[in-house]
């Protein structure tokens, strides 16, 4: 009952009521020291006391593996909890630090969710196999079948069957030119050289010149009674006795290329900052986007994250002020947007996985959501766009921005809407939002599903 | 509520035969534990009693809130699972965490009764259970504070906001107290809340004046024209203190005011922002005493569990691999462990004591002088002669009529009555084992999950003594010449042994234990930690000291000396490794202005909180605040130097007073004469060697 209250004023601590206090809190740096670490922030309220300075002070350590030397630096102790309560065991670590990936893993398995990344960019060309080739390259590469391959098929191409053309000079009245034109015709791969030589020798055999001998009367008598033996009988016959390899058969493989694309993400983090954002929304928005980040951190190869910060106006900030900062002003969500397009701008959508997560608390100008937030969240690809509505206490009548979303994009597989009163909430807005995406290729199988039983029902 | 849970019910009825017989067992051994409630609670009302510091009820702050959000998120997140909580009271309350297994339950009860017994015989707990027939009665107390203030928080009359102030104003100052002394040395009112005014008028001059302007009536215009509070404080002479007054909380309570913004003057207390200062001062020393005795009465406790778990047994078989894991645990977690320092040096308390003991009895042979004790004394033959009784060390049903031999005769060592029971028992046939542990007490002690209960503490200590543990076996040889002759050198020549045997016959094995429970009583963390850490200790736990330095704008370590690593874990558990700031002066500068000082060791204050603090400090003065100080001053120039030599620069000590009036916190050149009172010379937390980045 007590405590119960003691958790209420807790909360308000650094609020209007105990703004007085707001100097002395600290929330967790979510970056750490280690990039590959994050942390769950802790609202820890530090009340001033006399205390030594901690450089003056210095302290006390101990070596992990045997006994430091001197001069070797160190990291100074975190300052635990001093005030301990006796039997209290366990560590005083004020974070809980997480590997991101196992965080991924974990948020799939407790929510059931299956989100898997698209590749986009392209960041490297890596070396596959070596299963493509080129004529150049160090020996060691040459690709011995291939130059073998190359080489038989130009002795293929340039084996004829000597015998058959050499009958072609024993046509009658036929010379040289004749019976080179003849086997040309013939298709023969022979050179006018190669007959002319033949038809020396056959003169020389024969006595007289070739044009005198007259085995056949014309060539196409000739053709008539002798055939052609094709090259693979011959090769057959008479064995391969010699390939003829030449420079250039050669090839030498080199390794196939293969684009890789990483999986990246951009994450645009939208707050509302106007004046109506007290830290308990504040809280909560950090409370739903924090895990969200780190679960697509876990998911992508790359994450980027930006954050922009709205009232009328919108501007970016870094990390560290995102969740804590507050304006004054009104409050025109469409500025954000406005903003958020310039910078996707950055991150074209061929290439990058873009997520837009905004919060606030539904509250905004005019018609500013149907006539330009709708409109402009339509124009901007994404993967997802979020609205998660933080209103402490529930819903206020006037706050109709993730109303007006919703009826706009219905069931888009690509919006969702999520709306948070108490850190309980917390746990079911991340589904619904992850989920959403999620859902973007198992959603259609879902209706199939449904088409499907609906067909059946009328079979019967 | 809590009733209506069967299941903690039926969990708290299983741990009824553990948390007696524990108790049974502390108590042969020596121990005097107030008695112990024990409660079992689920996690989230373990995380509620985390965050009250071991109470079911606090008075209403958001403080609890954030102990409670941090608690929770520890305990979901698997970082610290609470098993047990304690509270320092007589009786004591013990809460156990519905979810530990039976192994960690019986491991916790053990560790309970140990803190029992540490919170009912420590002399810094006295300073605040002595109360005479009450006790401490802090349960009492504290669920006391806490209606009186969220009464108060509820009047109409009262803005709750600030209660909450004010209750964080005091909060700011909780340590500035004089912890060494009982809570009503400083005291000046019976029964806070309850007196009109803060202060007994015969005790305080200016109160007194303040009560007859008071009378007279005057409209406040009159009153602030005539008798201002110059012309006030001109004449409370009382408030100046001659000596400096480490009890800061007392002081404001005794003599500060409120500033009222709308008549740009102070003006009294309401009654109830004296209630709520006195109340919480008050808890304040209640738990100044647990926190100046951390790692004593987490070893003393994480010692006698180990004595009663490991050593007797009190986990069975099959638990004792839970335990042993639970207590690697415990002991393993990283960094400064209170429980790991705790126990190994009252392990070393032990060992020592009991070493003294033999060394005493041998130097007493004749013909042995510390020159010749390491020949002529064969020290293997005295650890063989040092081994206990074989029935004594063996104790339960097989060693039965060994025991009753031993009883027979009357050693001191075995429980005749005991053993007689059990003989009977066994004669009798064996006992119907229905597991009511309740059932008929003619059935004997169960000697075979308890076998404890045959033997005296005379005997326990022989069946646990240090010298006899394997680890320990190389003690006596390990002993220096130095040490043999600084004992010999208190020995009177008389008592003489005949023989080795003869002295050793003498020894007392229960030596250790007996030192332990001296030490448990007199000593705090300063006092022990001090008195016991020694350079084995350093050395095998590879302890280190770091600074840091200005050259090279990083921490680096400083020294393995042990000596060095002894100031510096001081430093961290002095004053509850606080600065230690008094007050100096009630009438500072004849203006009634408060001032404070800071005791400088050599270790500057942080300047961002100290004058946040110092804000604090205004709200409960009502009158301008002044705090002395020293800082270190490192000219840019001998920054530049040290760097370019490779050493550190020497910083120049400058005496400040920081002001604060409620407007802007401004920083002053101090009187050298205050520098004078506030400046400690012999005392050096540097632990930096000369050539250190060479």
């Amino acid at each position: 009952m007590g405590l119960t209250e003691d958790r209420e004023r807790f909360r308000e601590v650094g609020e209007e009521r105990r703004e007085d206090l707001a100097e002395f809190i600290s929330h967790g740096d979510l970056g750490g020291s280690d990039p590959d670490r994050v942390r769950i922030p802790v609202k820890i309220v530090d009340l001033p006391e006399f205390e030594y300075d901690q450089r003056e002070a210095g302290g006390v350590g101990q070596g992990q593996d045997g006994q430091p030397q001197p001069g070797q630096p160190v990291e100074p102790e975190p300052d635990g909890d001093e005030e301990g309560d006796p039997g209290e065991e366990g560590g005083e670590h004020e974070y809980y630090e997480m590997d991101p990936e196992e965080f991924a893993r974990e948020l799939d398995e407790e929510l059931g969710l299956d989100l898997e990344p698209k590749g986009k960019r392209v960041v490297e060309e890596v070396e596959g196999d070596f299963t493509d080739t080129a004529r150049a390259g160090p020996r060691g590469t040459l690709d011995v079948d291939e130059f073998f391959k190359r080489g038989l098929k130009r002795h293929l191409a340039t084996d004829f069957d000597d015998e058959y053309v050499r009958e072609g000079l024993f046509v009658a009245g036929a010379g040289v030119d004749d019976a080179f034109a003849w086997a040309r015709d013939e298709g023969i791969p022979v050179s006018r050289a190669w007959i002319a030589d033949a038809a020396a020798t056959l003169a020389a055999e024969h006595g007289e010149p070739v044009a005198a001998l007259d085995r056949w009367e014309s060539f196409d008598a000739l053709d008539d009674a002798v055939d052609r033996e094709p090259v693979t009988q011959r090769i057959r016959r008479e064995g391969l006795d010699s390939v003829p390899f030449r420079r250039e058969d050669e090839r030498f493989r080199h390794p196939e290329v293969i684009e890789k694309r990483e999986r990246n993400v951009v994450v645009v983090n939208v707050r509302d900052a106007s004046g109506s954002m007290r830290e308990t929304k504040r809280e909560l928005v950090e409370r739903v986007f924090t895990p969200m980040d780190w679960y697509l951190t876990g998911k992508y190869d790359a994450a980027e994250f930006r954050y922009v910060v709205h009232d009328a106006e919108a501007w970016e900030v870094d990390r560290e002020e995102f969740f804590g900062v507050q304006s004054g002003g009104g409050t025109r969500i469409s500025s954000a947007y406005e903003l958020v397009a310039e910078i996707l701008e950055e991150y074209p959508y061929s290439e990058w996985n873009r997520y837009v997560f905004a919060a606030g608390d539904s509250e905004n100008a005019g018609s500013d959501t149907t006539d330009a937030v709708i409109p402009l969240m339509e124009s901007i690809d994404a993967n997802l766009h979020a609205y998660v509505e933080t209103q402490p206490g529930g819903a206020a009548p006037n706050a109709r921005h993730a109303d007006e979303v919703e009826e706009a994009f219905g069931d888009a597989d690509n919006v969702a809407v999520a709306r948070v009163s108490e850190p309980d909430d917390v746990t079911d807005a991340i589904y619904e939002i992850l989920s959403t995406e999620a859902d973007g290729d198992g959603g259609a199988t879902a209706g199939e599903a449904a088409r499907g039983r609906t067909d059946g029902g009328e079979n019967r | 509520m809590r009733d209506e849970r069967v299941e903690a019910k039926r969990e708290a009825a299983s741990l009824d035969e553990p948390a007696a017989e524990a108790r049974q067992l502390a108590e042969r051994l020596g121990l005097e534990p107030y008695p112990v409630r024990y409660w079992v609670v689920d996690h989230d009302e373990m995380n509620e009693l985390i965050a009250y510091g071991g109470f079911q009820r606090r008075y209403p702050h958001w403080r609890w809130g954030m102990n409670y959000e941090r608690q929770r998120k520890k305990d979901r997140h698997g970082l610290g699972k609470a098993f047990e909580i304690v509270n320092n009271d007589d009786p004591s309350h013990a809460f156990l965490q519905e979810s530990n297994s039976a192994a960690d339950q019986k491991a916790v009860i053990t560790h309970v009764e140990a803190h029992a017994d540490f919170f009912a015989n420590n002399r810094w707990f006295g300073l605040y259970a002595d109360r005479g027939e009450d006790g401490p009665n802090a349960a009492a107390r504290l669920e006391r504070n806490a209606d009186r203030i969220a009464a108060i928080a509820d009047r109409p009359a009262v803005d709750r906001d600030e209660v909450e102030r004010l209750i964080d104003a005091v909060t700011a100052l909780e340590d500035t107290i004089d912890q060494h002394s009982p809570v009503d040395a400083a005291r000046s009112v019976e029964e806070p809340g309850i007196a009109e005014d803060v202060n007994d008028p015969d005790e305080d001059p200016l109160a007194a004046i303040e009560e007859r302007i008071a009378e007279l009536d005057l409209s406040e215009e009159v009153r602030r024209d005539v008798f201002d509070d110059e012309w006030l404080e001109a004449r409370g002479e009382g408030v100046e203190p001659e000596e400096p007054r480490p009890d800061v909380l007392a002081f404001l309570r005794d003599h500060g005011k409120r500033y009222d913004p709308e008549s740009g003057k102070s003006v009294d207390r309401e009654p109830w922002e004296t209630t709520v200062i006195d109340a919480l001062r008050e808890e304040a020393y209640y738990f100044a005493g647990q926190k100046q005795t951390k790692v004593m009465n987490e070893g003393w406790a994480t010692y006698w569990e180990s004595v009663m778990m490991g050593g007797e047994g009190f986990a069975g078989p099959d638990e004792f691999l839970t335990y042993a894991d639970h207590m690697s645990r415990v002991l393993g977690s990283p960094g400064i462990n209170p429980y790991k320092l705790g126990f190994e040096l009252w392990s070393h308390v032990e060992l020592r004591a009991a070493r003294r003991d033999v060394i005493d009895k041998l130097l007493r042979v004749e013909g042995v002088t510390p020159e010749n004790f390491h020949s002529r004394v064969d020290l293997d033959e005295v650890a063989d002669a040092l081994e206990p009784h074989p029935a004594i060390a063996g104790a339960g049903p097989a060693t039965l009529d060994e025991l009753a031999e031993l009883a027979a005769d009357g050693d001191p060592r075995v429980d005749a009555e005991a053993i007689d029971r059990a003989l009977s028992a066994r004669s009798e046939g064996p006992p119907e084992t229905d597991g009511d542990w309740e059932s008929d007490p003619d059935d004997g002690p169960d000697i075979e999950r308890y076998p404890w209960k045959l033997l005296t503490r005379e005997g326990l200590a022989e069946r646990h003594y240090v010298l006899s543990r394997p680890e320990h076996r190389g003690a006596l040889r390990n002993v220096s010449r130095e040490t043999l002759t600084e004992r010999a050198r208190y020995m009177f020549d008389i008592d003489r042994y005949a023989t080795v045997d003869e002295a050793l016959a003498d020894v007392d094995r229960a030596a250790g234990w007996d030192r332990m429970l001296e030490v448990r009583e007199s000593h705090n963390d300063v006092t022990f930690i001090d008195a016991f850490l020694t350079d084995e200790f350093v050395r095998e736990g590879n302890y280190f000291t770091y600074e840091y330095s200005r050259a090279t704008e990083q921490h680096r370590v400083a020294s393995v000396d042990a000596d060095d690593v002894r100031k510096k874990l001081l430093l961290r558990f002095t004053n509850f490794g606080k600065p230690t700031v008094v007050v100096l002066d009630g009438n500072f500068r004849n203006r009634g202005e408060l001032l404070l000082g800071h005791q400088y060791n050599g270790v500057a204050l942080d300047e961002e909180s100290a004058k946040a603090t110092l804000e604090r400090v205004f709200e409960l003065w009502g009158r301008p605040v002044n705090l002395a100080t020293i800082r270190v001053e490192y000219s840019d120039e001998a920054i530049r130097r040290a760097k370019r030599r490779g050493t550190e620069p020497k910083g120049e000590e400058v005496g400040v007073r920081f002001q604060y009036d409620g407007g802007e916190v401004t920083a002053h050149d101090l009187d050298p004469e205050i520098k004078e009172r506030i400046a400690a010379d012999e005392v050096d937390y540097d632990t930096k060697p000369d050539d250190w980045l060479a």
